[in-house]
Order: structure tokens, then sequence, then C-alpha cells
């Protein structure tokens, strides 16, 4: 740890557990010398402050903390022997070459300095809507955070943000800070929550609000914030269908902080620096079906491709996005790809945006609207049946080669459908 | 005893305390908030105006021109951020056109340079962005932007080499008489001062009243302001002003210097003098007015909303002058374009108090000099490095966003930053897409490190604007005497 | 404890279905399920006492960071978690600490509740973890 040699195979940016799992897969694919850069005084991203439980049910057939998953990931790294640098920035990259990157590293150790490289990751995670993001009208008094900077103070440094807290949001973030809250001694309030349904999980509407005894307002927003110096009350107000507040019916409420949970955007500062094609679907970098942006040799994964809700998912997108860099680090090319994935019937986005035929290719899509029983329909033939579908979940699905063969045209939509009355489907395994 | 005592270190206090440090005396420079600059002129959009919008019979119109003239060599001397962008004044229906002509031979006649109006294929050449519908517009090259926070902390930092005294946390609270002047009675010490500038922004009446004069009211006129993603830099190069109604320049489009595009401001009186909190209603004015302007800015790209207050005096023009009580000079309801105006007011003031008998003799040793505080973002790679090696702690990134390191935090707080927003506006850290949500926690600790104090006594922007509490102790921070760490 | 069946709900997703549950020794096994066949642990019992899972963070000194993630091994009856948490937060360590290192042993008396670690974290002037 700590160490940085001029010129690398493979640059992973990010050293959470996207760049992590980036950093193992370039390995696992031959690339020699690796080196990922951090900008947190230690590795792993967000984990190192989600102390929870509820990490790696997937990837390790066990129920970890953040921390225990993160800390199981360093220690791959540092036993396959790749190089690591915290409390550093990589403040631009230029490509001289087809395969040479230029990466420009700030570091308190390291100073400033350009390391080649062939091909990089980035895996630069995901960051907090804020409250300017959905426009919250009012006062800008101290005591209006965001869930993960709370979430550190509370974890990390050992700070209370407040002691009287409203909370907007009732995903599972915020309802994790609600539980921390009120097991270090502060009061929470109210969870409020936009839809007319709560995206966490049923067990965590249970363990960290029922058990607490702290009321979730469903189709409910804070449509003001007042307080000259500190929050001293927010004003709530149930919404219509259309999820804007309904006049005259909004009530106020005696507080000092507000924490707004209010959704994760994927962190693609450095993509827009290299003009690195977004889509806006996603807010995150168009990639190929070997997780290639728009910038040759540049591979993207984790939140920083797209937002997810289970890190295994990001670890498994992540491995592969590494080993795909790690084989461009040494000069192996996959065929360019001529099929466009696009999203067809209720899904909101579906990842990569393209597909090569004659392989198989892991797929990601979120629906857009709560369903039931329904069928998710890749090329007009049917792939998988499922219970249910909502958005915060996302799903995973291998494509088989043989989807590909004989396409007409060159898209492959996935749609997913209502299950028919009386389907006889088998229900989801795994 | 001071020679001066300026209450109100907002851009006006801070330009005359700079411009009194040319000359031997003792100046005191007096604020109520926790740094300089805290109180309207933060809030200020920034912009430089030219001077043809301004009636030249008003003191509003008659600072602005030779105010726009000297900022060059403000900035040059002080160190601060100033473009001259241009502006444009357009024209939304031809019908309009003859208010810019007219505003045209207004400019004219008060000596603003350069202006030239130009017709709608010109205009749709020049900022193919805005409406193609516009009619034309009048153009003024000498327009400019600055962050008017950066103004107001190198005026103050200059006054200060310069042997000016600032007082800090010390709201005026009365004022009695003296034998030979005045006595200012804050929270601190008492101040005595033969002289006495009223430069208290929203309290100007407030201020006068204590010395018994209430010839006039401030009442506060709220604007809001919309900042926007930076994915929007470079749609506008100009200030777009539309044409002007009675009592506001109207709703504009401001690129920043920093490349942000900002949208506003909106005009509503109120009585509150601390009421800044935006509106459903403010945001629905700005863009629907701006959409006007230029479609392709939606409410969706904002990234930070924010509002001030103006000071409108009753009289509705500047109140600039000595007044029946000997040696109380009032420089009050100073709103647009009291920035634009703020050097050339500050000579003005200095020439009142050479006339009221204060002697004006030439400091040898004043320097007019400020060094710019470093913008590391903006150096070119080969400067970083150098910058990094002299000193590791530029090596460090605080904020993401806008790429400020550790060493620049540094640098604010050793020039005088004593709070968070006294950090973001030295800086530009938190000001970007994620407010602060990455390095509120390291500023906090770099602040309580280089202040020595804990972090739970870290305000926002002083007074009770307190950030966090210590684990499973009493309520307020204050009231603590143990650190967190 | 007997075989009988007992109506219990299970938490694991949105959905919530209905589990017949029976004791088999110290455990609750399903015995039926409705929508798939996803094993879960999320169980919320008709009777008997709930348990959850507690984690949280306690101060040490001479760390790299002023508090330690640590949780306990066994869920804490629902009733006691306000209480565990008091003794877990007057808990007092120092770095180094390894993950999985036990803190306290017998929480609330039961010796099924110990407090680990939930990362290593080295003293704050080393520099590997």
């Amino acid at each position: 740890m700590g160490r940085m040699r001029g010129d690398y195979d493979v640059v992973v940016v990010g050293g959470g557990p996207g760049g992590m799992a980036a950093a193992l897969g370039a390995r696992e694919s031959g690339a020699e010398r690796v080196l990922i850069v951090d900008r947190e005084p230690e590795p792993g991203g967000f984990l190192v402050q989600c102390i929870h439980a509820g990490f790696g049910l997937h990837h390790f057939g066990e129920e970890l903390t953040g921390p225990e998953y993160a800390e199981r990931f360093l220690e791959q790294v540092l036993d396959q022997d790749i190089d690591l640098l915290p409390d550093s920035y990589v403040a631009g990259l230029a490509v001289d070459t087809d395969r040479h990157k230029q990466v420009r590293v700030l570091s308190g150790t390291h100073g400033a300095q350009a390391v080649t490289a062939r091909s990089v990751v980035l895996a630069t995670g995901c960051r907090d809507r804020t409250r300017a993001g959905i426009r919250i009208p009012g006062e800008r008094p101290a005591g209006v955070y965001t869930a993960g900077l709370a979430q550190k103070l509370i974890n990390q440094w050992g700070y209370l943000p407040g002691r009287r807290v409203v909370i907007l949001g009732s995903g599972d973030v915020g309802l994790m800070m609600a539980r921390r809250l009120m097991l270090e001694g502060s009061e929470v309030l109210g969870v409020f929550e936009l839809l007319p349904y709560s995206n966490g999980l049923g067990r965590n509407i249970v363990e960290c609000l029922e058990d607490f005894g702290i009321p979730l307002h469903l189709s409910t927003t804070v449509t003001h914030v007042h307080g000259h110096e500190r929050v001293e009350r927010v004003t709530v107000a149930p919404v219509d269908e259309h999820m804007q507040p309904i006049p005259g019916r909004g009530w106020d409420i005696p507080c000092d902080t507000l924490v707004v949970s209010i959704g994760l955007i994927p962190e693609t500062e450095l993509y827009q620096r290299l003009a690195i094609g977004i889509d806006p679907n996603t807010s995150g970098p168009i990639v190929s079906s070997t997780l290639e942006t728009s910038m040759p040799g540049v591979f993207a994964c984790g939140n920083s491709l797209h937002v997810h809700d289970l890190v295994d998912y990001v670890t498994a997108e992540s491995l592969d996005a590494g080993r795909y860099a790690g084989e461009w680090a040494r000069g192996i090319r996959r065929p360019g790809d001529n099929v466009r994935l696009v999203p067809g019937d209720n899904v909101r986005y579906c990842l990569p945006h393209t597909l090569s035929p004659g392989r198989e290719h892991t797929v990601y899509l979120r629906v857009k609207a709560p369903r039931g029983p329904c069928r998710i329909v890749v090329g007009g033939r049917l792939e998988q049946a499922l219970p249910f579908v909502v958005p915060a979940e996302m799903i995973m699905l291998r494509l088989r080669p043989e989807l590909l063969e004989g396409l007409q045209g060159d898209t492959l939509r996935i749609d997913v459908l209502d299950a028919p009355h009386d389907s006889r489907e088998t229900p989801h395994g795994r | 005893m001071y020679d001066v005592a300026i209450i109100g270190a907002g851009v006006v206090g801070c330009a005359i305390a700079r411009e009194l440090s040319r000359y031997r005396l003792r100046t005191v420079l007096v604020e109520a908030a926790a740094e300089v600059g805290f109180g309207v002129s933060k809030s200020n959009s920034g912009i430089i105006h030219a001077g043809h919008q301004s009636d030249p019979r008003t003191l509003k119109g008659s600072f602005d021109v030779r105010g726009n003239a000297l900022f060059d060599q403000h900035s040059a001397e002080l160190g601060f951020a100033f473009r001259r962008s241009g502006a444009l004044v357009v024209a939304r229906t031809a019908e309009e056109l003859p208010q810019l002509e007219a505003l045209r031979r207004q400019g004219e006649a008060k000596g603003v340079p350069g202006l030239d109006p130009w017709d709608a294929a010109r205009l749709r050449r020049e900022e193919p962005n805005l409406s193609p519908q516009l009619a034309g517009a009048l153009y003024s090259p000498s327009a400019g932007v600055i962050n008017p926070y950066e103004y107001c902390f190198a005026l103050a930092r200059n006054a200060v080499t310069n042997g000016v005294t600032l007082t800090l946390d010390a709201p005026v609270t009365r004022i009695t008489q003296a034998p030979d002047g005045l006595v200012l009675h804050t929270p601190r010490e008492p101040i005595a001062a033969r002289f006495v500038l009223n430069c208290a922004g929203l309290h100007g009446d407030t201020v006068a009243g204590m010395v018994g004069l209430r010839d006039f009211t401030i009442r506060p006129r709220k604007g809001e302001e919309y900042l926007l993603d930076k994915r929007l830099e470079g749609l506008v190069r100009h200030v777009i002003y539309p044409l002007p109604r009675e009592h506001t320049k109207g709703i504009l489009i401001i690129p920043t210097y920093d490349g942000t595009l900002m949208v506003g401001p909106t005009a509503e009186d109120q009585d509150d003098r601390e009421d800044v909190s935006t509106t459903a209603a403010g945001a629905e004015q700005v863009f629907s007015a701006i959409r006007e302007l230029c479609p392709a800015i939606t409410p969706r790209d904002t990234i930070a909303e924010f509002a001030g207050l103006r000071p409108v005096a009753s009289t509705g023009d500047f109140i600039i002058g000595p007044t029946a009580v000997r040696g109380f000079i009032n420089v009050a309801g100073i709103q647009s374009p009291g920035l634009t105006a703020a050097p050339a007011i500050a000579e003005h003031v200095c020439a009142l108090l050479r006339y009221e008998g204060l002697a004006l003799v030439p400091d040898e040793a004043f320097d007019p000099y400020v060094a710019p505080p470093t913008r590391f973002a903006t150096l070119p790679f080969a400067q970083q490095q150098r910058l990094v090696r002299s000193d590791p702690a530029f090596g460090r990134v605080v904020c993401r966003c806008e790429l400020v390191t550790e060493g620049e935090v540094r640098e604010a707080i050793a020039a005088g930053a004593r709070t968070l927003d006294g950090i973001k506006f030295r800086t530009r850290a938190a000001m970007g897409r994620c407010q602060g949500g990455y390095c509120l926690d390291r500023c906090m600790h770099l602040l309580a490190d280089r202040l020595a104090q804990p972090v739970t006594s870290i305000t926002k922007r002083g007074g009770d604007t307190w950030m966090v509490l210590p684990f499973d102790g009493p309520q307020h921070p204050a009231a603590t005497e143990e650190g967190g760490t | 404890m007997g075989a009988e069946p007992q109506g219990g709900q299970c938490l694991r997703c949105p959905i919530g279905c209905a589990l017949e549950l029976a004791h088999q020794g110290d455990t609750l096994q399903e015995v039926s399920r409705e929508h798939c066949d996803r094993e879960t642990k999320y169980v919320r019992p008709a009777v008997s006492e709930p348990g959850r899972g507690l984690t949280t963070t306690v101060p040490i000194t001479g760390g790299r960071w002023p508090r330690l993630p640590v949780k306990v091994t066994a869920p804490v009856p629902r009733s006691r978690v306000m209480e565990a948490a008091r003794i877990i937060h007057g808990l007092r360590v120092t770095a180094p600490v390894r993950l999985g290192d036990v803190l306290l042993e017998g929480l609330l008396g039961d010796p099924a509740l110990r407090v680990v670690a939930t990362r290593s974290m080295a003293r704050a002037d080393e520099t590997t973890a």
C-alpha cells in the first residue's frame, strides 16, 4: 500500500468495492502491474461507513457488514500484489497513443505525477442527490445533511448531525440512518416519502422504524426549510398523484436537522471532464459489452456506471470490467459490438448499451414500475419469470449467445411483461 | 479614539476602509457577522454593470461608470477574479427596440464606452442559444462579472494589512456622544471615533436611528437566484438582461466568473430583514422568465439556490452624505448598482471626509497589493507539480467537484476564514454539484485543527449555525468544553 | 419446544409472504412457503420475541478513526436493543484491533451474544491496516 510506479498495465480510479474488484479482475486476466488510486485515507469506499449488515449474501454466501466486505477484498488486493495509493486523486487523463494513457495523480505523499497505463477502469462510485437537486425552497440554515454525509459523521467521526431529526426518503439508506440516529441518542421525528410506497426492504421498515416508534409518512414531502441560522422547523405536505404538494395541507415540524436520503447519482465528474458519452437514463457512461466507454481503453463499472442496490452485483460487474481492461492492456481486442440493446416495456434502462454475437453477456436492468408476477422477454423469447419486480431491485440476467443468433435487424429488446393470469410459468429459482 | 469607524463590512464598508488605509489614519471596520461580506454582499449577483441602465440624475447613476472603470486596477492590485464578459440588454419584441435606443443614448451621455446596437441576425450569430424570437440587443463590452465575496475579502485583507482594525462578531447596539466624536457600543469593547460611516446595509435606518436620525427607512427587497449545473457552461457568453422595469433590472442570465450559469434575481419587497428563503413561486417566476430568453434552460439543471436582500431606501436612491449629527455620515440604501459603484463611492466618501475636516495625509507605506489566492484547478500541470513539491498539502484534494486542495483551504484559513462558508467563498469548496457532501467533514476538521477549536464549535457562518453535536453530550455545542475526537 | 406449526411473516422482500414455521430444537424452520424458494433468516414470528441484528460503533483511541464499527454475533431480543446499545457504547477500545476481535463476551448475560469488531484498525501512526 502506498507505492506508485511510473507505468502500469491497468490503473483503476476508485478503491471502493468496484475498484477493488476491477483490479482483481485485471490481475485475473493477466495484467501484471495494476494500480488502484483512491481519494480516501483507506480503500473501501462507502462500505467503510455502512456499518450495518446486508452485504455479501450472493458473493460470499454470508451476510456481512460493509466494513467486513471491504476488508475481505482489501486482503485479496494486497495478496494479489496490486499497488494501492490512498489519499490520492486522479485529476485528469490524456490519451497520447492508442495504447498509452497519461493518468494525472495528485497525492499528498507522491506529489503530482503522471502515470502511464495501457488501460484504465473508472470506478468512481456515486454521490448523494442534494436538497438543491430536488429544489426544496426555504432558507439555507446549518443542519441540512445528505444521508451519506450524516452517516460518515456518525459512523466514522463520532458526531451527531443533530438532536431532533426529520428524514426525507424511505429507501434503505434513510431507514438505516433513522436507526443509527436513535441508537446514538438523537430523536427521529418522522420519515417522509414522496412515493406512495417505500423502496426499502420490509425488514428494514420493521427494524428501523416500527421498532423505534418512528412514523412513516408516505406520499408526503418536505416543502420548505425554516431557520435563519440552524434548522428550526420544516414544512411537510401530502402530495397528489402527480407528486405535487397539495396546497393548504402542509404542517410544520419543529426540528434541528433535516437528513435528505433522496437518491444516488453516478459520480461522473471525471468522465465528463474527459467528454465521455453519458446516457441520460442512467446518468452514467454509455458502455459496450466489454464495459468500455466511448474512450478507447477506458472502462467503467460499479455505481459510477449505474447506481446498484447490491454490492455483490457491483463486485460481479467490476470483476468483468477489470478482466476486459486487463485483456485490453495485453493487446487483446474484442470485436466491436453490432447489436443495440434497447429497453422495452416497463424497462427504465438496460446495460450494456451494445452487444456482440457469439458471446455470453451479463445484462443489468431496472424496471420503471412495480408489478406482480411478470416475465422478462428478450428478443421476443421468454427468458425468466419473476414473482414481482420493483424499480429498487436491479435485475441481472445472463444472456446466452443463442439469443443473438438469427436476429432480425441489429436491435435486441428487453421487455418486462405481466404474466398472463393462468400462467404456469415456474417460479424464478436461483 | 479612532479617526473613522465604519459600521458594516460589506463591499461598501470594505471599499471605504481600503481607500482610507491609503492615508495615515486610525480606522476601524466594525462588522456584526463572523466574517466580512456575510450580509447583503455575499448574495450579490456579482455583475459589474456598464452603467447605461441607471439614470445620471440619481446617485445610483453617478458612480457606476467610474466604478466600472476602476475594476481593472482593483482586480490587478487586490488579486480577485474579474472578467469583462460584456453584456446584452435584449429586446423581446420590435416594440421594445426604441427603449434600447433610449438606453444607448443615456449610456453615451454618461460616457459608457463601446455601446453597440445589434440586430436580430447579429444576436443570433453571437448568442445562438438565446431565443430566436428576440428582436435585437444593446451590447456593452465594459460590463463584467466578479465573485462579490472575493472582492470583499480582498478589500478587507488589504485594509488590514495597511493598518485598519477589523472587529468581527460586533453588532452595534447603541451610539452615544463623546466630547469630539461618537461612541459605538457593541458586545465587545466600545469604539470611539471622530467620524462614523453608516454602511450598515439592511440595518442602515436602525443605525441612523441610534443617533436620532429618522429621515429614511430601509425596506428589504428579496432576490432569489438559481445556480445551474456546469453542463450548461458556455451556453451564453454575455450577461443577458431583459429590458429593465421600474424597480428591478429584471431576471438575468449571468455567466459567473467560474463559468457556472446563474439565473435571477426576483424582486419582492418584504418586511423581514432576515428571511432569505427561496420559494416555489420565486423559482417559477425565474424559470418562466428565462424560458423566454433561453429555452435551453430548465429547472432540472439547478444545483443550488439562494436569496439575498437588497437594502432599498425609502428615498428610492442611495443616501450618501453628512447629516445633522456631526461626524455621522450615511452611506446607506446601497442596492444595485452598488457593487459596481463601490470603488467610486469609496473615493467620494474620502473626499467627503476631507471636506468635513478630516486631514488625509498619504501613507508612504501603503501597499495596494494582495497576492491572489492559489487556484490549483486552473494551473497547468507543471505548475501544479511544482506547487505540490513545495507543499504536499496542495497534493491532497479536499473538494473533488471543484478540485480544491488542502493547501488552498489552509491559505483561506490563514487569510481569515473562520467558518465553513468562509472557506467556501474563498476557495469554492462545497460550491459544486455535490454541495459539500464529500468535503464538508474534511473542511470542518481542517478548520478545527487550524483554529485549535473542537469540531463541535465549528459553524457554517458564525452565530448559531453549529454543525454537529458530540455523542451523549449536552444539547448545545457551546455548552460543552470537550472536543469530539 | 414442540413441533407445532406457528404463523410468521417473511421479511426478505416487499411481498412479505405468510409462512408456517415449526421449532426444530432451537431454530425455527419453514414448513411451507408461497412465492419463491429464497432462503430467509428474516422472519417475524407471530409469537415469541423477535431478535434483531445489532451493529453500531464504539469509541476507539489511537486509531485512524475515532469510532470502530462492531456487531453482535447473534440477534438481540428486540425489547433489549437500546439497552444493549448503551452497554456497547460504554466500551472503550484501543487500537490496533483486528477484524473479528471479541470486545465483549456475554452481552446481556447471554453467552451467544458477543460484540466483535467488524474491521481491522491500525494505530494512527502506522501506515498499513
